[in-house]
């Protein structure tokens, strides 16, 4: 009965749209965490309300948080996949390549950048997750308070400012191929959408590494 | 890049790939090529340099040929780095050697992935396509003879776009220049070709399904998305028949209930 969705994610194209998917959702959540973010520029207590809401929502925040390392286990498990193949389809090298100019920098560095990304996000997770600084703010019906200064706290460093401009860095590279990729491997290509999705591909890529990275400054320069 | 207009031939250092068969060990063989006219083919230039050969008592350098007027798609040679040489939408058969410097070096290697293995030199294995096409890129239906053709209507944009798929010459190129050794190009061109048209669609869904099939099992890698084939085809074969062959298959697998 399901032998179909076996067929189809063993498939060369299966798999693309699976990582096509999985990145694209993945996008989605990125614009709504950049959004929540933001609200630290307004001021604290927005920050901390919004904190607040994410922990209110209890066991549900749970299940938000296993949809998403789904989606980021999906998406790793085919790039790996797709990686690997892709290497053994060619053993014996070129003496000689020369791009006729399909090839960019960010389409020819996505398993690298992919990779900055993730180690990254272990890092950024022990910052604000595992054992960051919000452990306790939220417990018990606490109101919150003081959790904008624990990430202003965090990020001011220099060794947090590096590591999170590399990661937010090579995440915008990232995202500047993939998604106007993912709509080709989806087949959502046409004449008059395509150069629009292109380009906004690109200017999303960038405002969201723009937003994420004004963070770290901020936090600097407090 | 072109020669001087008073000098009519050129010299180049040429560095051809020689490998015996396809699991030996290959290894570039330099060439000094004096005189070399300027109007002659690419594939001429490789005549000489094999007459030169024959001569001297050596083996010829092996390299698939065949119509020499770009339409069959045997000529395979990556020069300097590129599928075909550097001229855009010219096939190796077409260039001419006037596009090249006298005193250039030229590297001219196989087209290089392991669904098109070696058989000798330049000459590769490319009936990894022939069980592509075999696996469903025709159709079985009767659609009658020729002049019925005219007699169903088909819209000027699809058969434009119908026609600029068919001008796939299955030469390999794309493979060639893909990063990833990829063949959505040619597949997607093959699919396209009959999507697009009237005759195509009863047998539409189970062609992709079946085509993607067999190019799996080849053993091509997985697109990414470079563009690189589509700069490197001959026939200047645009990305649109790739998004048409994803939108296909993934209509065909997960779309129909069949
Ligand atoms: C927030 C994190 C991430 C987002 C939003 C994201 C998004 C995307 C998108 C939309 C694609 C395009 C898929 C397509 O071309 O069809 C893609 C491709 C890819 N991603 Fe990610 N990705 C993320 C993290 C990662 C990580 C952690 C890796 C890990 C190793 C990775 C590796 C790759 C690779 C190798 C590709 C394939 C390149 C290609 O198909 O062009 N990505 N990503
Ligand atoms: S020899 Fe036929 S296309 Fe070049």
């Amino acid at each position: 009965m399901f032998t179909w969705i076996g067929q189809f994610l063993s498939s060369s194209i299966g798999k693309k749209t699976t990582m096509a998917l999985t990145g694209l959702l993945l996008v989605g959540f990125l614009i709504a965490h950049l959004a929540g973010n933001l609200l630290l520029y307004k001021d604290p207590e927005a920050f901390e309300a919004y904190a607040r809401k994410l922990h209110d929502l209890g066991p549900f925040l749970y299940v938000l948080e296993l949809g998403l390392l789904a989606l980021f286990v999906g998406h790793i498990a085919f790039a790996v996949r797709t990686i690997v193949e892709n290497r053994k389809a060619r053993h014996s090298k070129y003496a000689v390549q020369a791009d006729r100019g399909g090839k960019t920098l960010a389409s020819a560095t996505m398993p690298l950048t992919g990779t900055i990304v993730l180690l990254f996000l272990f890092w950024h997770l022990i910052d604000f997750r595992f054992d960051g600084g919000f452990k306790g703010l939220f417990a018990d019906g606490a109101s919150g308070a003081g959790a904008a200064d624990v990430v202003w706290n965090t990020l001011g460093g220099t060794a947090h400012m590096a590591v999170y401009l590399l990661g937010i860095a090579a995440l915008t590279l990232h995202l500047s191929h993939a998604i106007q990729s993912a709509f080709q491997t989806l087949g959502l290509r046409h004449p008059k959408w395509t150069p629009l999705i292109e380009r906004g591909g690109v200017a999303l890529a960038v405002l969201l590494g723009l937003g994420f990275a004004s963070i770290p400054f901020a936090a600097a320069i407090r | 890049m072109s020669a001087n207009e008073h000098d009519e031939t050129i010299d180049l250092t040429l560095k051809v790939w020689r490998q015996r068969s396809g699991g030996a060990p290959g290894q570039f063989e330099t060439h000094e090529m004096k005189g070399v006219s300027v109007h002659s083919s690419f594939l001429e230039m490789m005549d000489v340099l094999n007459a030169t050969l024959v001569r001297a008592g050596k083996e010829p350098v092996v390299f698939d040929h065949d119509c020499r007027e770009g339409i069959c798609g045997s000529c395979s040679m990556v020069i300097n780095g590129q599928a075909h040489g550097a001229e855009p939408e010219t096939a190796t058969c077409q260039l001419h050697m006037r596009k090249f410097r006298s005193g250039e070096t030229v590297f001219v290697e196989p087209w290089r992935a392991d669904s098109f293995p070696v058989i000798r030199d330049l000459m590769v294995d490319r009936s990894a396509f022939d069980r592509v096409m075999s696996a469903g890129g025709y159709v079985s239906a009767n659609t009658g003879s020729p002049p019925d053709a005219n007699a169903t209507p088909i819209s000027r944009e699809d058969s434009d776009q119908a026609m600029d798929a068919a001008a796939c010459i299955g030469c390999g190129a794309c493979v060639a220049a893909c990063p990833n050794s990829s063949a959505m190009l040619f597949v997607g061109a093959k699919v396209s070709h009959l999507a697009r048209l009237p005759q195509g669609q009863p047998e539409r869904e189970r062609r992709v399904v079946a085509m993607v099939q067999a190019m799996d099992s080849e053993g091509f890698g997985n697109c990414t998305n470079h563009y690189e084939c589509s700069k490197a085809c001959p026939k200047g074969i645009g990305v649109d028949v790739i998004a048409q062959l994803n939108r296909d298959y993934i209509k065909a697998t997960v779309v129909r209930s069949n």
